[in-house]
């Protein structure tokens, strides 16, 4: 009941805009923080956003995807038994791993149900249930104990006038937005890309014009597995590798692939980066615990105004 | 029968298959189609014809009978791989990728070989003019009658040797269905197999060789475009009687 009761008094008298140092500065700060957890949402978001248009599966397990990519990382890196290497190569190996897996479970389990013509109901339940299996492996051998990469774990933060960023956060940033233009110019401009588009766009015609339409559904759970491997590196270097970190961020995917407009892999790109501003900025009037319910509100805010979402079409009749 | 049969391209023999288990919407029916013959499939809503079409192409499982091609068995081959031999496909509806440009639809016709493009647009372009000038343009902004235009320029990409075709005059004006029956001659004059479903059964029977009544998933009558045009229980039934004064 506090909060409204901040939010009014900050409207009617101008100068009660929140105190500290500088209120301009940590918007501009709250901004760049946004930025570059929007870019992690996004990351992870395109995969499952690709999923869905190509299959009209919600896969509640790719937060999983997310966390077993963090915590293979963390194996190869820091674990106990294991080889030790840099984050870089560990980071490399943990996105293969995260792409043979996502390849694994359609090749295993997703093309044979869909193949027996199982209900896509039914299909969402299983993968509730996949969720969790998978969380609770990950629990089970990584513990509840929450873990950092042994590289760029704590460093200086680069001034850059009124906000700071740490390099790593900057690469972090950098590398999310050249990963997504890679993704877009592979949709965009590649032979297999236009088939993926093609296939979410009329899965029949898709397969009357040649399209071998198992293939391109694997190719696309093997990038998603691989994107969200990389998704969840990026978040344990951001804060902190947990058994449950990817579930957490999967409420804000499937935020922002509905804010973008379901269908649309450029409309979760963006979205995605809408969820992670709202996410951050609300922390300037409002407790940080908040954080998702104000990503959450902003959802519903643009769904009312906009129910095809930020770049969804409407659907043309006749 | 038996030498037609030899020589005929596409060949379905006593089919069976539905959409809902213990359900068969095709009861045993049947076609031929043979080399640069255009044959035309009518009959009433629900006959079942699309469904034939899906089955043939492999879209819909069949559960009994066959389908050859070429005299190669190819029942329930999946579609993608039926492209390869050499047989298009245009569906009756959403026979296009509403969120692709016409381009884009017609480069996924040589999905399969790739490397034939611009080759092909080139010839495609020239039976439909119309194509060249959308290039760019999405196909979810193109007029009914365009985006059939495209739905067959995107099936002859791959210059097939055998098109299927459901319904491509449904739901045109009047001009457009005239243009429609002109190119399918066309392409058939070029050389392609057509098997042609059809609503608008009399154009349909005036420019088909050949053509198959089906009724309740199964074969009623067959015989010469004309034959059927004059007889009598195919006019009661099908074609109405005001077809008779004419
Ligand atoms: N996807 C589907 N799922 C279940 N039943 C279907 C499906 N498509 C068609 N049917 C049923 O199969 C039967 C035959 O349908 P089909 O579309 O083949 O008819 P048609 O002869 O092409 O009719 P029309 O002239 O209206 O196009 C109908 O009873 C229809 O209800
Ligand atoms: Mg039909």
């Amino acid at each position: 009941m506090r909060v409204p009761f901040v939010l009014a008094t900050a409207l009617t008298q101008g100068d009660a805009v929140p105190q500290g140092p500088g209120f301009l500065d940590r918007a501009l700060q709250a901004l760049v923080d946004g930025i570059q957890f929007g870019a992690i949402i996004a990351i992870t978001a395109v995969g499952l956003s690709l999923i869905f248009g190509t299959t009209h599966l919600i896969n509640f397990a790719h937060g999983e995807l997310v966390t077993i990519g963090a915590v293979m990382a963390f194996f190869l890196n820091v674990g106990a038994g294991g080889p030790g290497w840099h984050l870089i190569p560990s980071a490399i190996v943990a996105i293969v791993i995260g792409a043979l897996l996502g390849g694994l479970i359609e090749r295993g389990l997703w093309r044979p149900l869909r193949n027996r013509g199982t209900g896509l109901i039914n299909l969402f339940i299983i993968t509730i249930g996949l969720s969790l299996l998978l969380r609770h492996v990950v629990l089970v051998f990584f513990g509840t104990r929450p873990q950092s990469y042994r590289e760029y774990d704590i460093q200086q933060a680069l001034d850059l006038g009124p906000v700071g960023i740490t390099p790593r956060d900057l690469i972090i940033v950098v590398l999310s937005v050249l990963v997504l233009l890679g993704v877009a110019f592979m949709l965009q401009r590649t032979r297999i890309g236009t088939a993926i588009r093609a296939l979410s766009s009329n899965p029949d015609l898709a397969e009357a014009s040649g399209i071998d339409v198992d293939r391109v559904v694997l190719v696309v759970w093997m990038l998603g597995g691989g994107l969200a491997a990389l998704g969840g590196v990026f978040f344990g270097l951001t804060e902190i590798i947990t058994w449950d970190m990817g579930f957490r961020l999967l409420l804000l995917m499937f935020a922002g692939i509905i804010l973008g407009g379901l269908g649309s892999a450029y409309g979760a790109m963006v979205g995605s980066f809408v969820i992670g501003i709202v996410a951050q900025m609300s922390s300037l009037w409002f407790p940080v615990d908040l954080q998702n319910a104000w990503a959450l509100l902003a959802l519903i805010v643009v769904l009312l105004i906009r129910p095809q979402g930020i770049l969804g079409q409407r659907e043309r009749v006749g | 029968m038996s030498e037609q049969d030899e020589q005929a391209l596409l060949v379905a023999e006593r089919v069976f298959a539905g959409y809902v288990p213990g359900v068969d919407v095709l009861c045993g029916c049947g076609l031929l189609l043979g080399p640069r013959e255009l044959v035309g499939v009518i009959g009433p809503n629900g006959a079942g014809k699309s469904t034939l079409v899906k089955a043939i192409f492999g879209l819909l499982r069949i559960r009994s009978g066959m389908v050859t091609f070429k005299g190669k068995d190819v029942t329930n081959l999946p579609a993608h791989t039926l492209v390869s031999r050499g047989i298009g496909y245009v569906p009756q509806r959403q026979n296009v990728f509403p969120t692709l440009t016409v381009e884009e639809n017609l480069r996924m016709g040589t999905y399969l070989r790739p490397k034939e493009f611009s080759r092909r647009v080139a010839t495609v372009e020239e039976l439909f003019p119309v194509l060249a000038q959308r290039r760019a343009q999405k196909a979810n902004s193109m007029s009914g009658g365009e985006r059939q235009m495209l739905g067959m320029g995107r099936a002859l990409m791959m210059e097939p040797e055998v098109l299927l075709l459901d319904e491509p005059s449904a739901g045109l004006s009047p001009r457009f269905q005239d243009q429609v029956f002109e190119r399918v001659k066309e392409i058939n004059a070029s050389g392609v197999a057509i098997l042609m479903v059809e609503q608008n059964a009399r154009r349909c029977l005036q420019i088909c060789h050949r053509g198959y009544v089906l009724d309740q998933g199964g074969n009623a009558y067959t015989g010469t475009g004309t034959e059927l045009l004059h007889d009598d229980k195919v006019i009661e039934l099908y074609l109405g009687t005001l077809a008779r004064a004419r």
